[in-house]
């Protein structure tokens, strides 16, 4: 199991950068330009590695274990999520409160640390992604509650491929329902348009990125690569559950799976690019028409009974 | 069972002495720490005893009570709170003689000997098995809480907040007497072991609920019967607080609990009324908690908090009783039960830390502090445990606890008729709400008392306090690792409880389709520890090549940032109060500078208590409107008032004899 686990965790490091290479091309694409090289997220993760640190003098260790907490508790979260062919090395019954249980340690690190500074910019930051997140929380739990009744199973992996075939064929619009909701969610949890921007540099409407002001060199790698990891993990849920690929040839689930995550890189670089930032006040909103959406998509199975 | 008697008899023994004592103050604080450490320890050994050995024992005092025999016993649910009442209690003791140390101008003795006779009375509490013995016990409880609270009575705000208890506490013991004769008139006997032979019909089961929850849920402070609980722990010395909070408050839960084991039988509507109450009481407390600015308030509200937690899981243990699941009785109960202990633990934890906070800095004002880190760096790194405890990061006992309410709602899900299905998801969407909540609530608290800059220059000679009163903290700090890093121990200890209440026997089989999910778990803590090893490791290596330099935070440009420009906890609080602004009625004052020249400025915000304002303080002037016409009758002469007692004697026996 150990090698496994060694093996899933590779995959995800490895493979996790190109996403946003994915999505940046895209991007270009649509803004008409050549766009930087497919592979520069692996390139600035890089430059970081080489760089030294600065450290303020308010910090204390917390600071600098933020990054480290963040990006290993969302790597080892995807140790219960399959990959194509390649099962999760562990499932058992109540992993999913375990998975969210990373992130909020993921979070609540990332968003202390960035207390820990004494800016009042990057307070700013963490004090809109404490917020946020608690809206999130709860849409990715109405999601799991309707996926656990469609498989009823409490195994993460489990309840995002077991029968995920045969719920899109009785419950087709529950699934679209809480799938809509979830990108949503995906959105915000990744910080993209239209929640967050990961370009700008304005650090009166951040989010994310305001948090992550004072971060240099390997901590701020280990921050973007844990990005990085997070948009892979939370896209290949999702990419299970929208593509029922289970139960065909591996070749099969190979290609579904690598390619719906690519469409998924491809997906999100067409939202950026035809979607402006909401302002702040608006974001609420959206999370909560995402909440209304996994609700009705529940209301579905419940009435369509189980 | 010996062990328990003994216990009784070292703390009332001691408790008269350290009266006796009370001028020499070493002698009377050396009986004290003595005593309450012997007491709680030959307490524990029995609690552990019963609990393993899952056998309930029984003890019969040569006392004749009113309606009933002095008898006391310990079964495994009793026993699980004896162990959460003498670990809590014991810690909290030696700590509060190290806080209480430079307090000369105080009559420390009387404290000591009340902060005993709490131990005792909360110990009878569950061991009672007598219902008079239990109101008995359970008035001692409310007397000794009270005058343990009002520790600083040369305070206003102190004694109100103690009067506002002791109503509250009595009000509800106001139920509690009708709740018990309702069962001892039904089953012609006030022992609890008779009262569990009969049977209840249904209505009479439902009405002695609702009066049970009345009764018994002022003192854990369900939403809206918790008034009292947010002005009480503030007022208390932060030891009581912590023993307030962490066991005494529970009390209410056993109270339920028990006649959950007596009657067995409930209309269904009851578990969904505890599954409602538990949702209201967990997101309003942690709402009302972010909005609060000084420490000690916002753990009291995180005190209602967990109760709504502890209460969802005992909702849908009742449930899954009710239903015949077997499987959702015993998780949730155990989830409750667990949630109860821990909760101890890491709210004794916070409460104690905050002390040391407010001792050390002479404030508990959020807003007033900051980066005491570097200078209270043990009080911090055991309040950081506490917090990641309270808000159920894995790693953590609450992880452990809130796994197993979490597991029993979709337990439920599955096996659940409709209607409870609608109550379970409900019930699961308030926990994720909760557990975001609670994390946003602590990085505040954490976040604004321990980093960045210090907000005020009085901060500039704080110094950590005591080893007499860290001591105490470290150990509530190692069982919170310990309870997360390996729950095995506690999970079975807390399901051989849960058993005493859904009156199930445990096979082996079952027991391990509980644990060994929750044995995953640290399994894949243990990986992520790894992973966090590997991390650490290559950035050491990278920080010997790679220069390490030092600057000031990044200013934005901004060349002249003070302190008071951090972000303060109320503005990080803001965004959230604000999306629940409705519920909450939250509201900013000032903030907008005046003139042209504007000098001065202020900016606050607060938060309404809804039912305060207007729920009981409208019933309250109702009553004080009653009461003031009966002023007729007064003259205040003792004769006349002799006259109304004869005439009311007289009137009695006419009513007899005709």
């Amino acid at each position: 199991m150990g090698i496994r686990i060694l093996l899933h965790i590779s995959l995800v490091m490895i493979f996790s950068p190109l996403l946003l290479g994915i999505a940046g091309k895209t991007k270009a694409f649509f803004a008409g330009r050549r766009g930087p090289p497919l592979l520069q997220p692996y390139y600035d993760i890089g430059k970081l590695f080489r760089k030294g640190n600065v450290y303020s003098p308010t910090t204390t260790w917390i600071f600098q274990a933020a990054p480290i907490v963040s990006m290993a508790a969302v790597l080892v979260s995807s140790i219960v999520i399959p990959m194509g062919s390649i099962e999760a090395p562990l499932e058992f019954w109540g992993d999913v409160i375990l998975f969210t249980g990373l992130y909020a340690l993921a979070r609540f690190f990332v968003v202390i640390a960035a207390l820990d500074t004494g800016s009042s910019f990057e307070g700013m930051g963490a004090s809109r992604e404490a917020a946020f997140s608690c809206l999130a929380e709860i849409i990715v739990f109405l999601d799991f509650i309707t996926l656990a009744l469609l498989s009823q199973t409490f195994v993460l992996s489990e309840m995002i491929k077991g029968n995920i075939l045969s719920s899109w064929q009785l419950f087709g619009p529950a699934l679209l329902l809480a799938g809509a909701s979830y990108f949503l969610v995906f959105l915000t949890e990744n910080a993209r348009i239209p929640v967050d921007d990961p370009a700008t540099h304005l650090e009166l409407t951040m989010i994310h990125e305001a948090m992550v002001l004072d971060h240099s060199g390997w901590d701020l790698a280990y921050i973007l690569y844990g990005s990085a990891i997070k948009l892979f993990v939370l896209g290949a849920l999702f990419v299970n559950i929208l593509i029922p690929f289970h139960g065909l040839s591996v070749v099969m689930q190979t290609v579904f799976f690598w390619g719906g995550m690519m469409m998924l890189a491809v997906g999100l670089g067409i939202v950026e690019s035809c979607m402006a930032r909401l302002r702040l006040n608006r974001i609420p909103q959206l999370l909560i028409s995402a909440f209304v959406l996994a609700l009705v998509g529940l209301f579905v199975v419940l009435i369509k009974g189980v | 069972m010996i062990f328990f008697l003994y216990s009784l008899a070292i703390l009332s023994a001691s408790s008269i002495l350290i009266i006796l004592t009370s001028r020499f103050r070493k002698i009377s604080g050396g009986i004290f720490l003595i005593s309450t450490g012997m007491g709680c320890v030959l307490a524990l050994m029995s609690a552990v005893n019963v609990l393993v050995s899952r056998t309930a024992v029984e003890a019969q005092l040569n006392l004749r009570l009113p309606f009933g025999e002095f008898t006391i016993g310990l079964d495994p649910l009793g026993a699980f709170f004896l162990l959460a009442i003498t670990v809590l209690f014991l810690l909290a003791g030696i700590y509060g003689y190290g806080y209480l140390k430079d307090h000369e101008q105080k009559n420390l003795s009387v404290h000591y000997a009340l902060y005993q006779l709490a131990i005792i009375s909360l110990m009878l509490v569950v061991t009672a098995k007598n219902a008079v013995l239990f109101l008995m016990a359970w008035e001692m409880v409310t007397l000794s809480s009270y005058f343990l609270i009002v520790f600083y009575d040369q305070e206003k705000a102190v004694r109100s907040a103690g009067y506002l208890f002791l109503i509250a506490a009595h009000a509800g013991t106001f139920c509690l007497w009708i709740m018990f004769l309702l069962m001892a008139s039904h089953a012609g006997s006030t022992d609890f072991d008779q009262m569990a032979l009969a049977s209840f019909p249904l209505p009479l089961a439902g009405l002695v609920f609702v009066l049970g929850l009345a009764g018994f849920g002022v003192k854990p402070g369900f939403i809206p019967l918790h008034i009292w609980l947010p002005h009480a722990h503030p007022a208390a010395p932060s030891h009581v607080s912590a023993v307030l909070s962490g066991v005494m408050i529970k009390v209410g839960i056993y109270g339920l609990m028990r006649i959950i084991v007596i009657i067995k039988d409930f209309p269904q509507w009851c578990a969904a009324a505890l599954l409602s109450i538990g949702m209201i009481s967990g997101v309003g407390g942690v709402l009302y908690a972010l909005g609060q600015h000084e420490i000690k308030k916002l753990l009291a509200y995180h005190s209602i908090e967990n109760i709504g937690i502890i209460t969802l899981g005992l909702g849908i243990g009742l449930w899954g009783q009710m239903d015949h699941n077997e499987l959702a009785a015993l998780i949730g109960y155990t989830g409750a039960l667990l949630h109860i202990f821990n909760h101890a633990v890491f709210k004794g934890l916070l409460f104690l830390s905050a002390g040391s906070v407010i001792k050390a800095a002479h404030t508990g004002e959020i807003d007033r502090l900051g980066g005491l880190l570097k200078s209270l760096p043990w009080t911090g790194h055991l309040f950081l445990i506490g917090s990641l405890s309270i808000c159920g990061l894995p790693f953590f006992n609450g992880f452990i606890s809130e796994w197993l309410v979490f597991r029993a709602l979709f337990e439920g899900m599955f096996h659940f008729k409709m209607n409870a299905l609608i109550f379970s998801g409900l019930a699961v969407i308030s926990l994720a709400l909760i557990g975001g909540l609670a994390a946003a609530c602590f990085a505040k608290a954490f976040g604004a008392i321990f980093l960045g800059n210090s907000r005020s220059t009085d901060l500039a000679h704080v110094k950590e306090n005591s080893a007499l009163m860290l001591a105490p903290m470290v150990v509530l700090a190692a069982i919170c690792l310990w309870v997360g890093l390996s729950p095995g121990v506690m999970v079975s200890l807390a399901l051989r409880a849960a058993s005493t209440i859904a009156s199930v026997e445990i096979s082996p089989t079952m027991e391990g389709v509980i644990i060994s999910p929750l044995l995953t778990v640290v399994l894949v803590l243990l990986v992520l520890m790894m992973v966090i090893m590997v991390l650490v490791l290559f950035k050491r290596i990278a920080m010997g090549i790679f220069p390490v330099e030092h600057a000031p935070t990044w200013g934005c440009g901004y060349s002249a940032p003070t302190s008071r420009m951090q972000y303060t906890a109320s503005s990080f609080a803001e965004p959230v109060l604000r999306i629940f602004r409705n519920i909450l009625g939250y509201a900013v004052k000032g903030g907008r500078p005046k003139g042209y020249f504007p000098k001065a400025g202020e900016i606050s915000s607060h938060v309404t208590e809804a039912s305060e304002v207007f729920l009981f303080r409208p019933i309250f002037q109702f009553i004080k409107f009653l009461t003031a016409q009966l002023k007729i009758i007064q003259y205040g002469y003792t004769q006349l008032y002799l006259l109304y007692i004869f005439i009311f004697l007289l009137a009695l026996l006419i009513w007899k004899m005709v």
